[in-house]
Formats: structure tokens, sequence, C-alpha cells
């Protein structure tokens, strides 16, 4: 009799528990059925005081045993409920991926600065020092030192903006060669990317302001061959590619002899084309044996020492480089120039 | 400079390569062309003809012409010029048919102008032969590249190249045995020899003076001169054959028979050819009679005694002076002429006597029945022997880097006209030829090129050289700016460039006093005569410029400031300059975090104001301590339309500072406890008050002060929260010790006067 209200109770329950729609009825059913006090499973236990102690025990069993049955339909009917309840949350946190992401986009590099950071971390690697000069020089770095007397007609290929003071912008950046021999302790390799200045009107293809990189190497035993083979490791690491160069005569004053150095057109690998103007060359960098007045005035014993120096136009290179057609856009602060960089 | 390849070829008979490949060996041997240009083309095929007869053409200006052409016939011709008459002798170039004024046109008659022999197109050339006129072709060389080298401004210089470049034989046009003995007809005085180190002169009568030959205009032409009369073209034609300026003086107009070389008075008038008057000072050279400077010596012959249509006695000049000098009074009068640009570069003294004696062989071709009168009238300094360089063949293996023959070196120098002698097995005592030898050639690296060149750079393999590994000597100032710029393009900032040139008014929008700015003497344009002293108006123009097609950008510059000293160079003071642009939202706060990142733990501290910021969005930014830069909006007064927030960070002053030394204390074990405050206070003060009032407190147990957030009161109040959070290394804070900072905090917060809610 007992056993039967047991299982009728216990089936009941089971029935509800699986009808149940809500975490809330699965609770009614726990707290009706389960619950400590008022429970129906404890009502009837509490009727098993009246019962022999064989009989109680094997009651006792029926009951535990629909208890536990009930508990776990109970759990799993719950773990169910949760796990949609947790689907549903989930779902309501869809995000829309494509949407832009908040906050700037990287910026950019201005090209000069991409190229000359290039050659900076080249020539560092080859051993050379980077060196600064300034952009204001005087008349002794910027041409005496550099064998260029105040009637040299030298003077000329280099127009030069005079500055109140008597000083002037540099118009090269070989006066940083001398401000090296000052400073650095032989045998020494250094170079000196930066800003030069020249008089001139500004077009398409001519800048009043430009940058430039020298370089140079001064050691014992200095030659042309050791010069070439450091334009060809430059060019190649700078071109990214295997370069030919040839050297032919160029006259300036602090090297001696001077050269111009050109590479083989890397439009047309030489035939001829209109970049190289069907030469099949292009002139890339003045460069030479230091002049040993030079090496003199910077107090260098020519007889000891020797050394090679080379002058790279880094704005032409970054023209090359990158195809830009107009200089005036380097200094032009378009972001719709700067930013394809 | 321009090289008739025809005038080459009279001084290397043998050769035989075109123009355009010799263009190729000059470049890579001696100095660099920048194209050849044809001339006189129209005279391959051109003849004499004889114009039978002319008819004119009904509603045209030409007129039809019957030539005849000797063996090629009769032809049919329109030709407009007005000097076209039967029976004269033209030039007819075969250059097809065409119509032209309703009449098939067979060839032209030429001008001297389509022809090249000279710039006249006023009518056909009327002439009997043209005999020896043969196309030539110009050769343009780069100035720049013959700077040192006073011989190639000739062409005889050149052909001296071009033979030793194809080792062939040269020939030498000057024959000094032409110059006439005896005493001179003039006299000549030189001052100071160290000005004019020689004068040489030729006084000639019997002269007429008219157009020239067409040869000698055909080759003026072909490189670009103007042929003017004989005795002028002949004095240019030798210049651009020998390198030797000349100058023709009328005779007659001159006064007294002495020339006298001497520095100009002080005030001194002058006036040139060009029939501008110069007033002269004791640094312009001048040549003069009795009566005062008849040229500048060097530069240009005087209006008074130039040779006209009337002269009949002529003095040639032929003259040597210091290049310092000439070039000096060149540039003092602006005026630099093809005398004064072959001088500046250190003539040869030698030269004058073979240019005159070049002369003697041409002037009766030029104006027949000329005749000398005297001899050479020289005036001559003490001249330098040219030097002797000891040069080693080993020295000058290892300065080439490639092996070299003793035999063609010496080959090399002699076909230069160097004279080389054996010292000893290994050197060779080259002496320099008088041409070389005032500036160009002085020292055994002068002659490292004159070898190098000539067998060829093109035969020396590159070669590592062999030197000891070090690392450089580093420069953390540029690494510094490298790094300053990664952090800058990484927050979405792109990088500008902008010109080391301000205006007046750029500088003055920005409250500077252009006056403590250093100037550009001679500017390139209106508005860039001052050198920057600030980034700001260049960041300001790249904002503005932007904003036409932006909305919102962000951009950086690193460049120097330049503020002038008293004496010596100026000061070149990196900065940092950074602006942020939107239409509607200030950066201010987007750029307090890059100085933060870019300078960890800097105070940005409220600041008046200047004339170009916004007046209530100005702060200082202080660093370890110092003034390092300033973070603001620009007065709206400078915007049309948006707001620019900017940063200017000098990075000089941080370089100095340099980088905090990084120390590391062990994670704390013990847990540390926070609490919060809600402070009340005037709208307008400032949040970052209370935080160095809590940290002037100085509590060690004070871990840190962080802002939370604020909240607007009625009756222009706000309500600022902070959580402090306190904690110490060694033992866990009993909650009396943490109410007891708090307090602390109240009460000085208190004594401050804000109102706190607690
Ligand atoms: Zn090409």
């Amino acid at each position: 009799m007992l056993d039967e209200s047991i299982q009728e109770l216990a089936a009941g329950a089971l029935q509800r528990i699986a009808m149940a729609g809500t975490a809330e009825e699965l609770e009614a059913v726990r707290v009706e059925v389960l619950g400590r006090k008022g429970g129906a499973l404890a009502e009837i236990s509490k009727g098993m005081g009246k019962l022999s102690p064989d009989e109680r025990k094997r009651i006792g069993a029926v009951l535990n045993q629909a208890k536990q049955e009930i508990e776990t339909a109970l759990d799993a009917r719950k773990a169910t409920f949760e796990a949609v309840a947790l689907a549903a949350k989930l779902d309501s946190e869809w995000l829309d991926l494509t949407v832009p992401a908040p906050g700037p986009r990287r910026g950019h590099l201005h090209p000069i600065t991409r190229i000359q950071r290039e050659l900076e971390d080249l020539f560092v690697s080859l051993g050379f020092a980077v060196l600064d000069g300034p952009e204001v020089e005087d008349e002794y770095h910027n041409f005496d030192a550099l064998n260029i007397p105040a009637d040299h007609p030298a003077r000329d290929m280099q127009d030069t903006f005079w500055l109140s003071g008597g000083n002037l912008l540099r118009t090269h950046t070989s006066p940083v060669q001398v401000r090296g021999m000052e400073r650095l302790k032989l045998p020494l390799r250094m170079i000196a990317p930066g800003r030069v200045f020249r008089n001139e009107s500004v077009d398409a293809s001519h800048e009043h302001t430009f940058y430039q990189l020298e370089g140079m190497m001064i050691d014992r035993n200095v030659s042309v061959a050791h010069l070439l083979y450091f334009m060809k490791t430059l060019l190649t690491a700078v071109f990214q590619r295997d370069v030919t160069v040839r050297l032919r005569p160029g006259y300036f004053p602090f090297v001696e002899p001077g050269f111009e150095l050109d590479i083989q057109c890397l439009i047309c690998g030489g035939p001829g084309c209109p970049v190289c103007k069907q030469s099949g060359w292009v002139e890339l960098l003045p460069c030479g044996l230091v002049n040993p007045h030079v090496l003199r005035q910077s107090g260098i014993d020519p007889d000891e020492f020797g050394g090679f120096a080379f002058g790279l136009g880094l704005t032409r290179l970054v023209m090359m480089r990158y195809s830009i057609d107009d200089i005036r856009q380097l200094q032009g602060g378009d972001l719709r120039f700067l930013e394809q960089f | 400079m321009k090289f008739s390849y025809n005038w080459i070829r009279e001084f290397v008979p043998g050769l035989t390569q075109a123009a355009g490949p010799l263009e190729r060996l000059i470049t890579m041997k001696t100095a660099e062309c920048e194209g050849i240009e044809e001339t006189g083309a129209l005279l391959g095929n051109a003849q004499v003809v004889l114009v039978e007869s002319v008819e004119p053409i009904a509603g045209s200006h030409n007129v039809k012409t019957q030539i005849d052409a000797g063996p090629l016939g009769k032809r049919t011709v329109v030709c407009g010029a007005p000097n076209c008459r039967a029976g004269m002798h033209a030039v007819w170039t075969p250059i097809g048919k065409k119509v032209v004024s309703g009449v098939e046109s067979d060839g032209m008659l030429a001008s001297a102008s389509e022809l090249g022999i000279s710039r006249d197109h006023a009518g056909i050339l009327e002439v009997d032969t043209i005999a020896g006129l043969v196309p030539d072709a110009a050769i343009e060389i780069d100035n720049k590249s013959i700077t040192h080298r006073p011989d190639l401004w000739g062409h005889h210089g050149m052909a001296r190249e071009v033979a030793a470049i194809l080792g062939l034989p040269l020939t030498d046009p000057a024959k000094l045995e032409l110059l006439p003995e005896g005493p001179a007809a003039i006299q000549v005085m030189i001052e100071d020899y160290a000005l004019c180190p020689r004068y040489s002169a030729l006084v000639f009568d019997n002269v007429t003076v008219g157009p020239s030959p067409l040869w000698l205009q055909y080759r003026l032409t072909s490189i670009g001169l103007n042929p003017i009369n004989n005795i002028v073209d002949l004095t240019n034609f030798l210049m651009a054959e020998l390198a030797q300026p000349m100058h023709a003086f009328d005779a007659d107009l001159l006064h007294g028979d002495t020339i006298f070389v001497r520095t100009a008075k002080a005030g001194e008038h002058f006036r040139a050819l060009n029939d501008e008057s110069y007033t002269l000072d004791a640094a312009n050279l001048v040549i003069a009679d009795a009566a005062g400077p008849i040229a500048l010596a060097g530069v240009i012959g005087g209006g008074e005694s130039a040779i006209s249509d009337k002269t009949t006695r002529v003095v040639l000049e032929s003259a040597n002076f210091q290049a310092s000098s000439i070039r000096k009074t060149s540039a003092g009068i602006k005026l630099r002429t093809d005398a004064s640009m072959r001088f500046e570069k250190a003539q040869d003294p030698l030269n004058t006597v073979r240019a005159l004696a070049r002369a003697v062989e041409l002037l009766p071709l030029v104006s027949p029945g000329i005749r000398l009168v005297g001899g050479v009238a020289d005036a001559c300094g003490p001249l330098a022997a040219p030097p002797v360089i000891e040069l080693s063949l080993a020295w000058l293996a290892r300065k080439l880097g490639r092996t070299l023959a003793s035999g063609e070196v010496r080959r090399i120098l002699e076909s230069l006209a160097f004279t080389v002698a054996d010292m000893d097995a290994d050197t060779f005592l080259v002496t320099v030829p008088s041409w070389r030898a005032t500036k160009d050639v002085g020292i055994k690296d002068d002659l490292v090129e004159e070898v190098g060149r000539m067998i060829g750079y093109d035969s020396i393999t590159p070669e590592a050289p062999l030197a000891p590994v070090a690392p450089p000597p580093a420069n953390p100032a540029r690494r510094m700016q490298h790094d300053v710029r990664n952090l800058f393009v990484d927050n979405g900032y792109t990088e500008v460039y902008n010109y080391s040139f301000l205006s007046e008014a750029d500088v003055r929008a920005f409250g500077m006093d252009p006056n403590d700015h250093l100037r550009v003497l001679n500017p390139i344009a209106e508005g860039q005569e001052l050198m920057r002293s600030s980034l700001l108006p260049g960041i300001w123009n790249n904002v503005k410029e932007n904003l036409k097609y932006r909305d919102s950008f962000r951009i950086f510059e690193i460049g120097q400031e330049i503020h002038p000293n008293e004496t010596g160079l100026p000061s070149e003071v990196p900065h940092l300059i950074a602006a942020v642009y939107d239409r509607k939202e200030t950066g201010l706060f987007e750029l307090k975090r890059m100085a933060e990142c870019l300078l960890p733990g800097a105070q940005t501290k409220p600041a008046q104001g200047r004339e170009y910021e916004h007046p209530a969005r100005a702060a200082e930014i202080h660093w370890r301590g110092e003034l390092v830069g300033r973070l603001f909006e620009l007065h709206p007064r400078m915007m049309e339309t948006g707001r620019a927030a900017i940063l200017d960070v000098n990075l000089a002053r941080i370089a100095e500072l340099g980088e905090a030394p990084t120390k590391y204390t062990p994670i704390r074990r013990q847990p540390s406890s926070a609490f919060d405050l809600s402070v009340v206070m005037v709208n307008r003060q400032h949040a970052g008050d209370v935080r160095s009032a809590i940290a002037e407190y100085a509590n060690p147990l004070i871990e840190s002060t962080n802002y939370l957030w604020e909240f607007a009161l009625p009756d222009g109040k706000k309500s600022v929260s902070y959580r402090i959070t306190v904690g110490s290394p060694e033992r866990t804070l009993p909650s009396e010790e943490i109410m007891a900072i708090r307090a602390d905090i109240i009460a000085i917060l208190r004594e401050l006067n804000y109102e706190l809610k607690v």
C-alpha cells in the first residue's frame, strides 16, 4: 500500500518534471515532493515509524530510490534549462565583426625617413657611425675645409643660401665629414644623412631643400677598389638586386681622384630607354678618394691615412624607389601623398 | 661648353670615331658630356646654284624662281626671301617637293641661319662657294665637370684628351715662329705681376672691319657663339680654340702708346661694351690708357675703344690674369663672360703668345691686307717653374687597387704631355705641363686620376678592405628620434617634412618677432626669408591644407628649431610637433596620452594660453621636474573650422634628461586595500590638484591615487571620485590603519577647502 503510494508519487513527480516548462515549475516540483518540511516524500517517511523494522528498512530503500530518481530527473532537467538559457544569452551577444574597429589606423613614416633608416641600418651593420651635423654651417666647414676656398669657381656649383651673421645653410652633407674627422678616432667609418639647401628655383625635379647621405672611410691603404666594393654593397642593398656600377671622372674639390658613379639602368638593363636618356646608365652619386688637402686640414697625415668619401642623394633615391614624379610632394605635407608610404 | 667635332678632328687627323662614340669616350675618360647636337645638317646636300629667273606669284609675297643646279639640272623653287633676285648665286638644298603658294617647289633656297652658318635669317645666303662647309656635331660638355681644367675651355685642350684616349697624334695650331721680332709698337706697364702675370699684345694696321668669312661664322655659330665682325669673331675663335681669351682695341681710339694694367681707383667709372656703366674700386683690375680704363681686365672691353666699321688699326690683347681677382670682379659686378669664365679657372701664362702666333696666321684670312706693326709687346712677371712630382708606382697601384705596368703609366702620362723621367726602379719624376700646372695638378694624388681615368676605372676589381671588426659609436639622440617616430606612427600619426624657411607673417601669427630670427640674405622667394625658430607655423599650414580633404587626421614632424646666437653657429634644437585635427572633437586628451607614452610620468600643468592658443585649453608638459613641452588647442581664430590640438616637445631637453634607470622591486605578496573618496569642487577646479595634494602627503603606504569619474552637481559644482590604494610589502594593513590614512587624507583635503561626501 505504501509502496504503491510511493511509486505513484514518484511517477507523478517524474511526469511533472518532464512536463515542466520553466526553472520555476521545476523548483515547485522539487519543493512539493522533496521539500524537507511538508514535502510529499517527507510526509510519507513520517508515517514510517509505525512500521516493523524490517518493513521500515524495505520501504526506506524504496523511498530512497524514488528520491534519487526524482533528484536525477530534476538535475537533468535543470541542466537542460541552463544550457538553453546560456545559449540564448550568448546568442543575444552577437557582434558584427565587419564593423570597423574604433581608434586610429597606423600612421605613415615619411618616405625619406624610411629610406634613410634602411641605409642607416645597413651602414651601422657595416661598422659605420651615424653622425649629425648642423644645418646652419660656417664657411670653414662647408667650403674651406673641403678644399673650396673663397674664390674657387667650384663654389658656383653649389648655389648657397647666406644668412645674417655670416653663416650659411649647408649646401651638402660633406661638412659632417670634417666634423667627423675632428671628433672620431682613426681609423673611422661614418655616414651623415641630413637636410641640405641650394639656392635653386623649385620645379617638379628641383628643390632648394633636399636630403643627402654622406659617407666616409679613413684607414690605412684605402683604394679605389675598396670604394667600389662599398658602393656595390650599398647599392645592391638599396635596390635589393645585383647592380652594375661604373666610375667615370668627376670633379669635386674634396676628393682626388673624383668620380661620378653610374649604375646600369634598372629599367632597361643597359640597351637604353627614356629613363636613362638612352645611355643605359643612370648617374647616381659622386665619390672619390679623400683629397690629401682635406685630410691635412683636419689634422690627418695623408702619408699615413687615406680614405674615400661619397655623397648619396637621398631625395633622388626616394624618387627612384617609389617613382615619385614631383619632388615638391616630399615637403608638401599632403596626406594624400604621405599616406601611400 | 660646346665643342665642334670637326674642329677637334682638325687637331687629331687620325680620328675616325663618329661624334656619338667619341662623346661616350670623353664621358668615361675626361668630362661629362650632356649631349650631341647636329649642326649644319643641311650643308650635306647643299650646293651653290644660279637663280636664273624670278617671277611673282599672285596673292603671295613669295616668288617663283628657276634655278640652275648644274649637273642636277634646272628646278623650280618657291622663295620668300626679300633679297631673292635673278642672277644671284644662292645655296639650294634638296629637301623634297612640296606645294607652296600654289606652286610645286623643289627644295629650298636657304638662309645662313637655316644652313646653321650664322643667325642671319633676313634673306637667303648669297655666296659663290660653300666649299669646306660640311655638317658638324656640337658635343656639349657639362661646365661643372671642367671647372678644374683651364685647358679644356678650348678645342685644342679637348683634342689633346681625344688624342690621348685613342692613342693618336695631336697637331698644334700655334706656330710661335710666326711671331714678329723687333720692338713693339705699344708699351705695356703691369703694376702687379701677381694680379697680371703676363700681358702680350700685337698691333695691326690696314684693317678692314666687316663680316667674317663663312667658315669662321660657321665655327662660332656651331658652338653657340654669335658672329659680330671679322676682328671680334677672330678673337672669339682663338678663345674657343686655345682657351686664351683675347680682346681687340681700336688703336686709334686709345690715348697714348702705353697700356697700363693696374687696379682701379676708388670710384673710377667704366663704360663697357654692353653699354653698362660700372663704378669700380681697388678690388677691380683694369686695362687703362693715359685717359682711363679701356677694359675691365679679363671680364669685358670698354665701349669707347671698341672695334667698329671705321676701325683701321687694332691692338690685340692676349693676357693672363689672376683667377681669384677676375672671379671677384666678375661676381662683384654680376657679369660673367666667356672670358671671365676661362680666367677664373687659372689660365696658362705661356698661352698668351701662342694665341698671338695663331692670330698672325689667321688675321690675313679674315681681314685681307692686314699688316703687322712692330714686334710683340710682352710684359711678363716671373713665371713659376712647372712642378715636378715624385710618383711611386707601388703607391699608385695601392691607391687604385690594381697592378700597373710602368710602361703603361709612362705612356699615359706622356700622352697627356707630362714629362716622365726615372728616379729609381719604382719612382717616376713627372713634370706637369704648364697648362695643367696653374691649379689643376700639383700633387701625386692628382696623377692617380690621370692614370686611373685613362686605364679605365672599369679595370679595377671591387675588393673588401681588411679592417678590424668594431661596433660603431652609438648615436642615442638619433636613436631616440627614430623611437619617437615609431611611437607616433604606431598610434596613427603620419610624418610630414616642412621647409626650414618661414615668412615674417608666419612668425608674427605665432607671436614671434621676425628680428629674433636668423635671416636668409638671398631668399629664393618672398616668404622664405626667415629660418624657423618653431615648427608651429609649418604644422599649422599642414593642418589648414589637409582639412580641405579630411574631417579628422593626425600628423607630426621632427625637425630643427634654429635660434640665432650672439656669435658662432645658431642653436639647432630638435623638436617634435604633433597635431590632431578633428572637425568636432578636441584631440587634447589623445595628445596628452601620447605625451605620457613618450614621457612616462609626465605631468600636464595648466598654463596661461598664448595669443595663438585657445585661452582655456593650454598646458605645460613637465617631465622629471623640467618643462619639456606644451599641449594646447589652436585658438579658434587660427582655424576656419574644426579643432587642432598641438603637442610640442623639446627633444633635445628630453635627450639631456636621459632615460630613467630601470629598477626592479619584487612583486608584493601582501594584499593591498583600496577605498574611494568623492570630492566636491567647483567646476573649474583641477581634478589633478587633489592627486597632487595626496602625493604631497607622501605616506609611503599609499600605492596609488586614481581618478575614477566625475559628475556635475547643481550650483556650478562637481563631484570627483578617486580610488586610493594602500598596502605594505611587509604586512597586511589592519583596517584601523587604513581608516587612519583615509582620515588623514580627508583632513588634508578639508584643510584645502574641499568638500567631501563621507
Ligand atoms: Zn634605361
